[in-house]
């Protein structure tokens, strides 16, 4: 089979790519052994968070020119890389997700144990503030579910007190929600939002209302909507109530939507999303991938003019470490690290870690080098690339989608 | 859940240190009437007994160089397995011979173990795949012993429960700062209680130093001197059980020559090296002594070539050098039990040290043996070889016999939990809410934290780990520890402690995750900050003196 872009990497940033390329007419595939690391999101996804001294940025798009060349925005450079972020929020609404923020002003979201943190795009049922401590919320209470231990009203009524926004505290179950009780592995986030339509939703709302009658906001965990909006929407009607939603640790529900709706949207658009295959072996051509080989669909089996390679980092396995190396698994391409390994870490975790960094190597358009030559036809974007600590800035959303906009773009113009 | 004292309160023993030699020690002066109280700097198993390998030793690693070390450890192996059943795994053990070692080690062996009492087999190379697939499958020779695992945390816990039962009270986190001195006796210790900084005076007639290689400390401040030489030892926890029997090497004791099951995870050790006195509350494992421990782990088992490794760990040895050699060059290996008055002339004053896990019980004995001599009591003997611990008492076992019966109505957590805590997992609440899994790698319910933190002196996170195993499986505490502090919160009342709590956490699991971490324990680890940094916010609790404070 024949393609215009062959994407390896089926996360946000292997999707921004296949959509934007779908879009403007290529023939695209999708190849991607997992789930992308969206299902493990918060629900926000964050450009410029945080100034090299830690401190939160307001307007992101203004610190792009001061952050150093070996930086992914740099390559893209601040007017551009302000264009692709619009532009990825445009592609969020096409697929159905309403997204809240914007590329010019950073908001807030409150986190699953009660801070504020400064992000871009929040999904609609996040729990967003324009400053860091929930004002605008009127009334609020914060209810739980029973039996649901991803949730911590203490933390998250103890911190929101701090701000000097005292919140009621309730805990409520349904018939249904007792059901799925009975087995400890289903009480979690997904396992919820799976029964979370119809009467089943309706109860969960009539129980919110009894549990929070006064309130004008309520704060309840990220356990609707595992299937686009509509289910978020029908709870606010039915309760009347700003209802908000409070990531929760992994599965994320929210996560888990924006992973679906871009791949039932990249599909739609007639891109081909191969799940649960892996490339095995790559044939070059000169200076150019010709072809690759994968698990499923055997010897010699696709071809593209472009490849794009959208791995991840460590844990997404696009990068493997070793006692004594640091590669990556799929092209052997070359990977740009520090040191050995007692130079990766430091010894408190919440350091700047050296191994959050490291990336492959590539030139000023993105494309990757194997031995030190540059491979004329395979670019790198998102996390894979490094060059940053996407942790410490708040960056890893907005890298993986403002790379694979820029790279898509300039493909789709060749 | 510490016990509250009053003061003034006047105690007959005060015993320092609640390792596996502390708690046993304060069960064994308790059962013997005396009123005790049992101080711990930290938490239980804080130091060298929560830092090793497990192992229930039968003494065969010490048959060569040391037959009365091997014929203590393996009377208190059969001890152990009647009176702490539910602490200890009952795996058997071998020790195989590598191409690259000597067969003509394995007599010499074999000699000196039916020497010292320990019941040493030589068996068919071939028969010992059979017992344990996991082994080198090049071994040249092969011998079972009675050796099992012991699990230290429980072992101690059950320790400090019956010495409660028997009238002891406990504080943990309150250290000893000075003496109360009439002359040359020592008549009571200062305390200051770590979570609030407060000084408290008790009163004693006798002071037990049970601090291990703390203790070198100890006796300076009551003004005495003894030489201690820490010997640091490291080693490897496997994310899952690799070996089923503990497998030793059949050479001379050398670095990472027994790998031994415990749980759910294997462990592979040890390295030893002499580290400086002031270096021993800094216990970090080295790249060099990772690398000794994979390369010559492998060797025992091939397969850990390609077991992800959860974490790294060391801890250390107090080994005492001999009165007559303050040198260190004649250094003790066995029990050494010091009466102050005697050596130094201060009254009122015993330490008990050197030993090893294996022989805590003996050394309690002896401590308390002396307690009891230099008190002028008689005819209180010691008991503690033939009353089981809490958890493995025999009234309560019967119960959990014919719970066995009808294991099908247990939950999988139930089970985990009755392997736990024995006999007492009775106590555990289920039913509601309390069946709800907390820790999903080690099946934790909410049942069980709560009965930790009501019965088993909980005030954190790394407390719990030690009491529950919550936060100690693959995940190391990714998916589990906010659920924890969440309860703990709740429980303790203070919202802000435990949240810094779980940041010190999850920095401390990553602490022992740092020198292995490549492969998938880096994807965890990556993983983990995603979690508590990312999605969280949790570096801005970091800063764990602020959470002291708190």
């Amino acid at each position: 089979m024949n393609y215009d872009t062959i994407i390896i990497g089926g996360g946000l940033a292997g999707l921004v790519a296949g959509i934007t390329l779908q879009e403007r007419g290529q023939r695209t595939a999708i190849i991607t052994t997992g789930q992308g690391a969206l299902h493990f999101s918060s629900g926000s996804l964050a450009l410029l968070s945080r100034d090299a001294d830690g401190n939160p940025i307001e307007k992101p798009l203004e610190h792009i020119d001061s952050l150093p060349a070996s930086h992914p925005y740099s390559k893209v450079g601040a007017a551009k890389a302000g264009e692709h972020a619009r532009a990825v929020k445009a592609l969020f609404e096409r697929a159905g997700l309403s997204m809240l923020g914007s590329e010019d002003s950073n908001h807030y979201y409150m986190t699953p144990v009660g801070l504020f943190k400064s992000t871009w795009l929040s999904t609609a049922d996040s729990a967003v503030s324009p400053t860091p401590d929930g004002s605008g919320w009127g009334r609020t209470a914060i209810v739980g579910i029973k039996g649901f231990l991803d949730f911590y009203p203490g933390f998250i009524a103890d911190n929101l007190a701090k701000n000097g926004l005292k919140c009621e505290v309730a805990a409520l179950t349904t018939p249904e929600l007792e059901h799925l009780r009975k087995n400890n592995t289903e009480m979690r986030a997904p396992g919820i939002a799976k029964i979370m339509h119809g009467e089943a939703l309706e109860r969960f709302a009539k129980a919110i209302v009894a549990a929070a009658p006064g309130a004008e906001t309520v704060i309840i965990p990220a356990v609707v909507g595992l299937d686009g909006q509509k289910d978020i929407d029908a709870l606010r009607r039915f309760t009347g109530k700003n209802v908000i939603c409070l990531s929760t640790h992994p599965i994320s529900v929210q996560g888990v939507r924006m992973q679906l709706a871009l791949r039932r949207y990249y599909e739609k658009m007639g891109g081909t999303y191969l799940l649960g295959d892996n490339v095995t072996a790559g044939y070059m051509d000169g200076d150019r991938l010709k072809a690759i080989d994968t698990a499923n669909l055997g010897h010699g089996s696709l071809t593209a003019r472009n490849f794009i390679l959208a791995t991840g980092s460590f844990f997404s396995r696009g990068l493997v470490a070793e006692p004594d190396r640091i590669f990556e698994p799929v092209f052997g391409v070359d990977v740009v690290t520090e040191g050995d390994r007692s130079d990766w870490f430091k010894e408190n975790i919440f350091e700047e870690q050296p191994f959050v960094r490291f990336g492959v190597a590539t030139d000023n358009d993105f494309r990757v080098k194997k031995d030190g030559k540059t491979i004329g036809n395979l670019y790198a974007v998102g996390s894979i690339l490094g060059g940053c600590n996407s942790l410490k800035e708040g960056s890893g959303a907005g890298v993986a989608a403002v790379t694979a906009m820029e790279v898509a773009n300039r493909l789709a113009d060749k | 859940m510490t016990d509250h004292i009053k003061p003034p309160k006047r105690y007959d023993v005060v015993v320092i240190g609640a390792g596996a030699t502390g708690a046993g020690t304060a069960r064994d002066c308790a059962m013997r009437g005396l009123k005790v109280l049992l101080v711990e700097r930290l938490d239980f198993t804080a130091g060298a007994t929560g830092r090793n390998h497990g192992l229930l030793h039968s003494g065969a690693r010490y048959a060569v160089t040391d037959g009365e070390s091997a014929t203590e450890c393996i009377k208190e192996n059969m001890i152990l397995r009647r009176i702490a059943a539910h602490c200890v795994e009952e795996t058997g053990g071998l020790f195989v011979t590598l191409p690259e070692d000597s067969l003509d080690y394995q007599k010499t062996f074999v000699e000196s173990c039916l020497r010292a009492g320990i019941n040493a087999e030589v068996i068919d190379p071939a028969e010992a795949l059979r017992l344990e697939p996991a082994v080198n499958p090049d071994i040249i020779g092969a011998v079972k012993v009675p050796d099992g695992a012991v699990d230290p945390f429980r072992l101690t816990t059950a320790n400090a429960l019956a010495a409660r039962q028997n009238g002891a009270d406990i504080l943990t986190y309150h250290e000893v700062v000075d003496f109360i001195r009439s002359g040359n006796r020592i008549c009571g210790v200062v305390l200051r209680d770590h979570h609030t900084g407060e000084l408290t005076r008790v009163e004693c007639d006798i002071v037990v130093n049970a601090a291990g290689i703390w203790g070198q400390r100890i006796v300076e401040m009551a003004g005495a001197k003894i030489n201690m030489f820490p010997a640091k030892g490291a080693l490897l926890i496997f994310g899952h059980r690799v070996n089923n029997v503990v497998i030793n090497r059949c050479r001379k004791p050398a670095d990472a020559d027994i790998l031994v099951p415990g749980d759910t995870i294997s462990l592979i050790g040890t390295t030893s090296s002499r580290i400086p006195y002031d270096q021993i509350d800094n216990m970090t494992v080295t790249p060099e002594e990772v690398d000794v421990l994979l390369r010559e782990g492998i060797k025992i088992a091939p397969s850990l070539a390609y077991t992800r490794i959860l974490r790294a760990y060391a801890g250390v040895r107090p080994l005492i050098a001999s009165d007559d050699d303050p040198s260190g060059r004649s250094i003790s290996r066995g029990i050494v039990c010091l009466d102050h008055a005697v050596r130094d002339g201060i009254e009122g004053f015993v330490t008990i040290s050197g030993g090893k896990l294996m022989t805590y019980r003996l050394m309690a004995e002896w401590a308390a043996d002396m307690v009891c001599k230099k008190l002028g009591i008689e005819g209180k003997k010691c008991m503690t070889a033939e009353i089981p611990l809490p958890g493995s008492d025999s009234s309560d076992s019967k119960e959990a016999h014919s719970r066995k019966h009808h294991i099908i109505d247990m939950s999988t957590d139930q089970r985990a939990a009755e392997g736990r805590h024995g006999s007492l997992s009775s106590e555990i609440p289920t039913g509601d809410v309390d069946d709800a899994l907390v820790c999903e790698c080690e099946a934790v319910s909410v049942g069980e934290v709560n009965f930790a933190i009501d019965k088993l002196h909980v005030n954190n996170l790394i407390n719990l780990r030690r009491r529950t195993r919550m936060g100690m499986g693959t995940c190391q505490g990714g998916l589990c520890a906010c659920r924890a502090a969440a309860i703990l919160g709740d429980r303790l009342n203070c919202q802000q402690k435990a949240l810094y709590d779980l940041a010190s956490f999850v920095n401390e699991r990553w602490k022992g995750m740092k020198p292995v971490a490549w492969g998938q324990t880096l994807v965890e680890a990556q993983f983990t900050s995603w979690l508590y940094e990312g999605m969280c916010g949790l570096d801005r609790y970091q800063n764990n003196e602020q959470g002291n404070k708190q």
